[in-house]
């Protein structure tokens, strides 16, 4: 079956270890040459589609918000959301941990990006930790896995690539992904709540209001940026890519001029590092838009789609099966490439079954946070490594026990999709 | 051929750099200036303007963005592949897998390129030009086989180091903190 055949070639070219957007063209170069009626038209619409697969307003929304993103992690508004959450919850039991989801949470709605929540919150939280006696190996896992809710959180890069690859609605699975977000950051604080009464872990004195006060209005011109973005997108001012340009010239102003992290002569340097990250990002968009090409083309989609609904799987069953397959490729692939390769493939058997692809949405990105915490390829896992100076393998067990916790959350957002589907079908 | 690339790496992070800031400008001015309406002291000026042409324009930007960034990514080694395989096995089998991976780039971009420069050919010949702007389309088709060559040349820059003295180029962890995703 040419299913089998795509994707037996796609492997053998990951294998390699060639980046994954070259893997994902060499696929479809390689099938078309040797497996179908090969014609100079077939070519002809390959080079087209390098151009207008990326002719889209929607997909440059992700450019803009990792430019943001690269600004408010240089430009000292971490510091602010860090001072202001440990004002409201430090004097708490594991209050260090507990201001560190907060804030994690904070930065994850002006953030689209959990790496860089995890740099930004992190390099700032993990030595404080350490030095008030929190075991570095809990401290670790914390920082890492609430990093994460900067996917999850909108805005959101990987909510956008979804929405793009499937054409729903970016700003409705925005709002999806609020009460999931708000949900695992009170999780993880719980978690952290008992795992800290446990371990006995010592308190902070109370901060008194007025410090409570003085941190909001430090931290408040960051924090406006998350009434920008939302307001400006469901306020109908403008759509989400609009809002994230925007978005990016008020980090550059907070960074520079407001909060002075940021140097006027660094920016070009901010520049570039944004370019690079949203060029490899556009690059593996262009050749997974081919991909998917290929597979449409082959009308593989609706064959397997066709299959699924001849096994007659309940929706029950065919969301473990997606679940587990996505979990497997977590394991060898990033967020990104995963999303484009699967969501065309996985939206049009949902629908089929009746499963609401916003829905979807939010379980492949609850799926991609786990995978971003989980060995060998999670991001969030690297990037901690070199905050705490600690060895990947190290991370990683120290992210295990949480790795747990959020498979019993995915468990919890796919078997209730209110959880998800509540709050949009309010507002839309 | 030293100064060369020297030169040629600075046109390429000027470019790049160059492209998503001119973007970000123009998307912000263009909300500005529609919100601007809501001020009628101020959209007696502002509504001299017209920017109906900036989602084009903004678009156009990130694709030469993308194709040239893309070649830049190659030289700090952004672009992640799957290393499973490549790290399990004896360093003899990594040095050719290695070598396998990085001639594919460049076989793939070669291709990229001469599809990309047959295909500006016949835009040309057509005479289209863009909806908004009413640029050429086949000059801004360009940016396919030019970013390809270059990012064509940057993998067997990349390929003939790794022969030579069997370093990659690594993407610093500072940098990838900015990974998005």
């Amino acid at each position: 079956m040419n299913v089998t055949l795509i994707l037996v070639i796609l492997l053998v070219f990951l294998l390699t270890g060639t980046p994954i957007s070259i893997a994902l063209g060499m696929t479809v170069l390689t099938f078309l040459a040797l497996f179908s009626s090969f014609s100079i038209d077939t070519v002809d619409i390959v080079s087209q589609r390098l151009f207008t697969g990326l002719e889209s307003f929607a997909i440059m929304a992700v450019p803009f918000f990792v430019l943001s993103g690269s600004f408010l992690t240089d430009g000292g508004i971490a510091r602010r959301i860090i001072r202001f959450a440990l004002a409201l919850v430090g004097s708490m039991r594991g209050g260090l941990a507990i201001a560190a989801i907060l804030a994690c949470t904070f930065f994850a709605t002006i953030s689209g990006s959990s790496p860089a929540t995890v740099v930004a919150i992190g390099s700032i939280m993990l030595p404080a930790m350490v030095r008030h006696g929190y075991p570095k190996r809990f401290a670790v896992g914390v920082i890492t896995t609430s990093g994460s809710l900067g996917i999850l959180i909108p805005p959101s890069i990987v909510m956008i690539i979804y929405a793009v690859s499937t054409s729903e609605s970016a700003g409705k699975l925005f709002i999806a992904g609020i009460v999931p977000g708000l949900l695992l950051a009170a999780v993880l604080m719980l978690v952290t709540y008992v795992t800290a009464a446990r371990k006995n872990i010592p308190t902070a004195p109370r901060a008194s209001l007025k410090e409570v006060w003085l941190s909001f209005k430090d931290a408040f011109w960051g924090l406006m940026l998350v009434v920008i973005v939302m307001g400006g997108i469901y306020g109908g001012i403008f759509t989400p890519t609009e809002a994230a340009a925007v978005s990016a010239v008020y980090a550059f102003i907070a960074a520079v001029f407001i909060y002075r992290g940021l140097k006027l002569k660094d920016v070009p340097k901010v520049l570039l590092s944004a370019a690079n990250t949203s060029a490899m990002l556009l690059y593996i968009i262009t050749n997974a838009i081919l991909f998917s090409f290929l597979l449409t083309s082959e009308q593989i989609p609706q064959a397997l789609s066709q299959w699924v609904v001849a096994q007659h799987l309940s929706p029950w069953m065919f969301l473990v099966a997606v679940n587990v397959a996505l979990l497997a490729a977590g394991q060898f692939m990033e967020p990104s490439s995963i999303i484009l390769i699967l969501a065309p493939l996985l939206v049009p058997i949902a629908k089929s079954l009746g499963i609401d692809p916003i829905h979807l949405g939010v379980i492949m990105t609850v799926n991609m946070e786990i995978g971003m915490i989980h060995p060998p390829v999670g991001l969030n896992l690297f990037v901690a490594s070199h905050i705490a100076k600690m060895g990947l393998t190290e991370v990683s067990i120290a992210c295990l026990p949480w790795v747990f916790v959020l498979l019993v959350y995915l468990v919890l957002v796919t078997y209730v999709p209110a959880i998800s589907l509540w709050l949009p079908g309010l507002l839309y | 051929m030293r100064v060369f690339n020297r030169i040629l790496d600075h046109i390429e992070e000027w470019l790049i750099a160059s492209f998503i800031a001119a973007a970000t400008l123009v998307i912000f001015a263009a909300v500005v200036h529609r919100q601007s309406a809501s001020f009628p002291w101020l959209w007696k000026y502002a509504a001299k303007l017209d920017f109906s042409w900036a989602q084009e324009l903004c678009i156009y930007l990130f694709i030469w963005m993308a194709k040239f960034g893309a070649a830049y990514g190659v030289r700090t080694g952004i672009h992640i592949g799957v290393d499973v395989l490549v790290n399990a096995v004896r360093p003899a089998w990594k040095r050719v897998l290695v070598t396998v991976a990085l001639s594919l780039g460049a076989f793939f971009t070669a291709v990229i390129a001469i599809m990309g420069a047959r295909w500006v050919l016949f835009i040309h010949g057509t005479g289209q030009i863009s909806p908004d702007l009413e640029w050429p389309m086949w000059v801004i088709y360009l940016c396919i086989p030019l970013g390809s060559s270059l990012m064509c040349y940057r993998f067997l820059q990349v390929l003939v180091r790794f022969l030579r003295t069997g370093t990659l180029p690594a993407h610093t962890i500072t940098a990838a903190a900015e990974e998005p995703a």
